[in-house]
């Protein structure tokens, strides 16, 4: 179909989207969109949520951090940035989301708040709570591995 | 602005964790909650530029038990917070001029009326708003927090109670930056001067309370020291 004349196409804005999981969380960019609907749909409902038209486009995860370029309408930003806020998991792996930034354009988006380049995790044991424990360390970061499960801490409370 | 936390042991992140992840979002600092957890403010605010204010939150099953940790742990901690989820602890907590805040009044059976909201405004004791369940409940129970959050507001708002906002987060992950919460709370009603004023309050109690426990502190408007000293 012929494309549409440039005053009638959609104008879109994209969310810079960091996320944050558990070193052992795996999901893709699928998972991730069918969370963010699910979220927007809750939150907005069928109408609202076909008004932000929520897409995730660039999206990269791996090792409990990653990134994602979310587009949503130009003037639904509020609407798209709040449902974001309310992805509290994605597939059954709770998820620490933020928006960095807003831009109008992928490129521009990607350039200017994305792709800092996460630090290599390393493991190691570290002291933490008066014994030796096996932890994924990223940058001053520690997930510390205890018997029911990661606890979150960072080089301070770490020996 | 300010966010009030759990952390470990009762929560899954340290701490400093909390600290750190909250100055990335743009908080100037948080509010501890657990009574248990062991950190080094100094070294935290040093290293990540995040205030972090001891506070103690007071999970009793009736008003005689509240009242008896309230005088235990008033002199621990620079805020302490009472969470209600009863009638009769929500009464207790509005009434007692050395609590600073009420959680979570409308959980469970709680509730909260003209009564009680006069009551926390004389006693300037803040009501907190917990927008935990709507970020991470769903369904029925998300419906019920979001309902109960509209009634809670409008009463708070009819006698100018003072309140305070948090997501009673258990990890820094369950942490949302300030603009987040804006546009969420703009989404159920509230308007975003209210979440501003609310994440601010956490601040505010934490500076007065510090003040009130300074050496030189008399009572208000008097602080001891030589003229010109």
């Amino acid at each position: 179909m012929k494309h549409l004349p440039k005053h009638l196409r959609p104008r879109w804005r994209y969310l810079a989207v960091e996320i944050e999981a558990t070193p052992t969380a795996e999901f893709d960019r699928g998972d991730f969109q069918r969370a963010l609907w699910y979220a927007a749909g809750n939150l907005l409902g069928d109408a609202g949520s076909a008004d932000a038209d929520l897409t995730v486009y660039a999206f990269d995860f791996a090792d409990g951090s990653g990134e994602a370029v979310v587009r949503a309408r130009h003037g639904e930003t509020d609407a798209a940035r709040a449902a974001v806020a309310c992805v509290d998991s994605v597939a059954d792996h709770e998820v620490g989301l933020v928006v960095c930034g807003i831009s109008g354009t992928v490129r521009a988006c990607e350039e200017s708040y994305l792709g800092d380049g996460t630090p290599l995790s390393t493991e190691q044991h570290v002291t933490f709570a008066d014994d030796s424990r096996p932890a994924i360390c990223r940058d001053d970061l520690a997930e510390i591995s205890m018997p029911d499960g990661f606890v979150a801490a960072t080089k301070l409370d770490t020996h | 602005m300010y966010e009030a936390v759990a952390a470990y042991p009762d929560g899954d992140s340290t701490v400093s964790r909390h600290a750190r992840t909250a100055a990335d979002y743009g908080y100037d600092g948080v509010v501890v909650r657990t009574r248990g957890a062991e950190f080094d403010g100094e070294a935290i605010s040093d290293r990540y530029g995040s205030d972090v204010v001891t506070g103690i939150e007071i999970d009793a099953d009736d008003p005689e038990s509240a009242a008896g940790a309230v005088g235990n742990f008033r002199s621990d901690c620079t805020v302490l917070l009472v969470r209600g989820g009863t009638n009769k602890l929500n009464r207790y907590a509005v009434e007692t001029d050395r609590v600073d805040v009420l959680t979570r009044p409308m959980a469970g059976d709680g509730d909260i009326n003209h009564v009680l909201a006069k009551a926390a405004k004389t006693h300037s004791v803040h009501i907190e708003f917990d927008l935990g369940p709507v970020l991470r409940a769903s369904g029925g129970q998300r419906v019920q927090a979001i309902k109960t959050l509209r009634k809670l507001r409008e009463i708070v708002a009819q006698y100018d109670a003072p309140f305070v906002v948090s997501v009673n987060a258990d990890s820094h992950r369950q942490l949302r930056a300030p603009r987040e919460l804006r546009a969420v709370g703009e989404q159920i009603g509230f308007t975003a001067d209210q979440i501003t004023a609310g994440l601010d309050a956490w601040g505010e109690i934490a500076a007065r309370n510090r003040e009130r426990m300074d050496d030189d502190f008399v009572e208000p408007g008097v602080r001891r020291g030589r003229e010109g000293g």
